[in-house]
């Protein structure tokens, strides 16, 4: 598979924030999840990638090309739906389709209204009336309806009831049933991603945690509980997250296969992608 | 997709503009009765054209300081300058429209508004390009907030002082530059002044806002 984006050392130095050396690469037919939690960089690595906020630093390649040199031509492949909308909220829903439409060159007014008569929208709507849950799907409207190549979405669920939600996830479903199609998309909601992802990307404090294969990460990482007296200066090395209690311990491990053999007598459970994400960024459950 | 970036100025301004059509229209007649001024109209319609201009403008950077839609655009294919440029031409629509206005009235009440000649027109967008020259780039520089108090104070200080200056000038003909330039060439050199100035203004504008953050 080939590399759809690739990001190399990516830096900005924001006022109370910045992105250190930011590096990752997106796979082509892969739906990758961008997590972290609030405040973590995924907007501005989003930004970023899209030219909105300026790179101090580092390389933005969309399929091979490098961004900043073929920026208009890129910007065709790529669809974007932004957390906020950004929309004129004044405008009718005809009226910013009709803003947005003439800047891609391969813009199909016919998927535009598929969409449109889909998700029962109306194009006389004014956009300030649209509830949130309609405000995305419309976003995702426009960001579908040029045949994008790259889909990049920044908070799409956020605020968004679970019904909605899952309309989203089998809408990104259905987007990859076409051949060459790539999604990328952040969350601090990481269930969203239970079911749909394929790559799992974690940014903490501007900084690139980790980069892997979903199956992967879930199969080589383990949620490990037992008696305290287990637990020694050796078999600790092995937790990326510990808790302990007056009953036992309850701890996060990416060296499963080590604690099988150094632990016996422990309970060993399938972790979620919030435990794992918990985990390396080193908080609580409490604390998303 | 300039002329894109310019009908969605029209579209948030919308609300406006039969307001502004209708400001247009009467504002030169009541500035002309009121002043009483002998200068064929010049005034009151630079009066009423910078007014105009301004409030439209104003409308729209509000607007784009509110939604923060240019983000989304700079998410597409348009370009940041391409954003910048829809903006100065823009000014020249609304500019050409006033110009238009102005003229349509004229020949309906022409005992009450003088008609404009290339010179004036020329002079008037002259003053229209200095002011928006400044004021756009000033605007991508430090944001619609902090730049609209010095324009409102700018804006609302020029019916006041921008009579007597034009007044005082013509009253003394030894304060007008001479030049040795024909008549003809003389009457276009504001619109050449005015597109160099715009273009400066421009490319200005253009620097400022390809370092933005959106």
């Amino acid at each position: 598979m080939n590399n759809i984006l690739e990001l190399t050392d990516l830096s900005k130095e924001l006022d109370h924030f910045r992105l250190n050396k930011v590096s990752f690469s997106l796979m082509e037919g892969c739906i990758t999840g961008f997590i972290g939690v609030n405040g973590s960089g995924k907007t501005t690595t989003i930004k970023t990638i899209l030219g909105l906020i300026l790179k101090d630093g580092g390389s933005i390649k969309l399929f091979g090309k490098e961004m900043t040199e073929h920026e208009r031509d890129l910007k065709n492949r790529i669809g974007v739906v932004l957390d906020e909308g950004y929309f004129y909220d004044d405008m009718t829903l005809k009226e910013m389709k009709n803003i947005i439409s003439p800047a891609y060159k391969s813009w199909d007014e016919d998927v535009f209204v598929s969409y449109i008569k889909r998700f029962n929208l109306s194009l006389n709507q004014k956009i300030s009336t649209l509830s949130k849950g309609m405000r995305m799907k419309y976003a995702i409207t426009l960001a579908l309806s040029h045949h994008a190549d790259l889909l990049i979405m920044d908070e799409p669920t956020s605020g968004l009831d679970p019904l909605v939600r899952s309309e989203l996830m089998d809408l990104l479903l259905e987007f990859m049933k076409e051949e060459g199609k790539t999604v990328f998309f952040s969350t601090h909601m990481t269930s969203d991603l239970d079911k749909i992802a394929d790559m799992l990307i974690l940014i903490d404090d501007g900084k690139i945690l980790l980069s892997e294969e979903k199956d992967q990460l879930l199969d080589t990482h383990a949620i490990v509980k037992g008696d305290n007296k287990l637990l020694n200066e050796q078999t600790r090395k092995l937790f990326l997250v510990l808790r302990e209690t007056a009953y036992g311990f309850e701890g996060v491990t990416s060296k499963k296969s080590s604690v099988h053999q150094q632990m016996s007598d422990v309970l060993i459970e399938k972790p979620t992608i919030e435990d794992i994400m918990l985990a390396y960024i080193g908080g609580s459950k409490d604390a998303i | 997709m300039l002329f894109n970036l310019v009908i969605k100025d029209f579209i948030i301004a919308k609300k406006y503009l039969v307001f502004m059509l209708v400001f247009a229209i009467v504002g030169p007649i009541f500035i002309t009765s009121k002043l009483e001024l002998n200068n064929g109209g010049f005034i009151s319609f630079v009066v009423t054209a910078l007014y105009s201009l301004y409030i439209l403008f104003n409308t729209v950077s509000m607007s784009e300081d509110k939604y923060k839609g240019s983000a989304l655009l700079c998410a597409t294919p348009y370009t940041r300058s391409s954003l910048v440029k829809a903006k100065y031409l823009f000014i020249c629509v609304l500019f050409i429209c006033s110009v238009a206005v102005y003229t349509m009235v004229s020949y309906i009440v022409p005992e009450l508004l003088g008609r404009l000649n290339i010179t004036n027109i020329g002079l008037a967008f002259l003053i229209v390009t200095v002011f928006f020259g400044i004021l756009i780039p000033v605007q991508f520089r430090f944001g619609f907030e902090k730049t609209k108090f010095i324009a409102f104070i700018v804006v609302f200080l020029t019916p006041f002082i921008f009579p007597p200056i034009v007044e005082w000038l013509e009253s003394n003909p030894s304060l007008n530059v001479t030049f040795s330039l024909p008549q003809m060439l003389r009457g276009w050199l504001p619109f050449v002044l005015t597109l160099l100035i715009g273009l400066v203004s421009m490319n200005i504008s253009i620097r400022i806002y390809s370092r933005k953050n959106l």
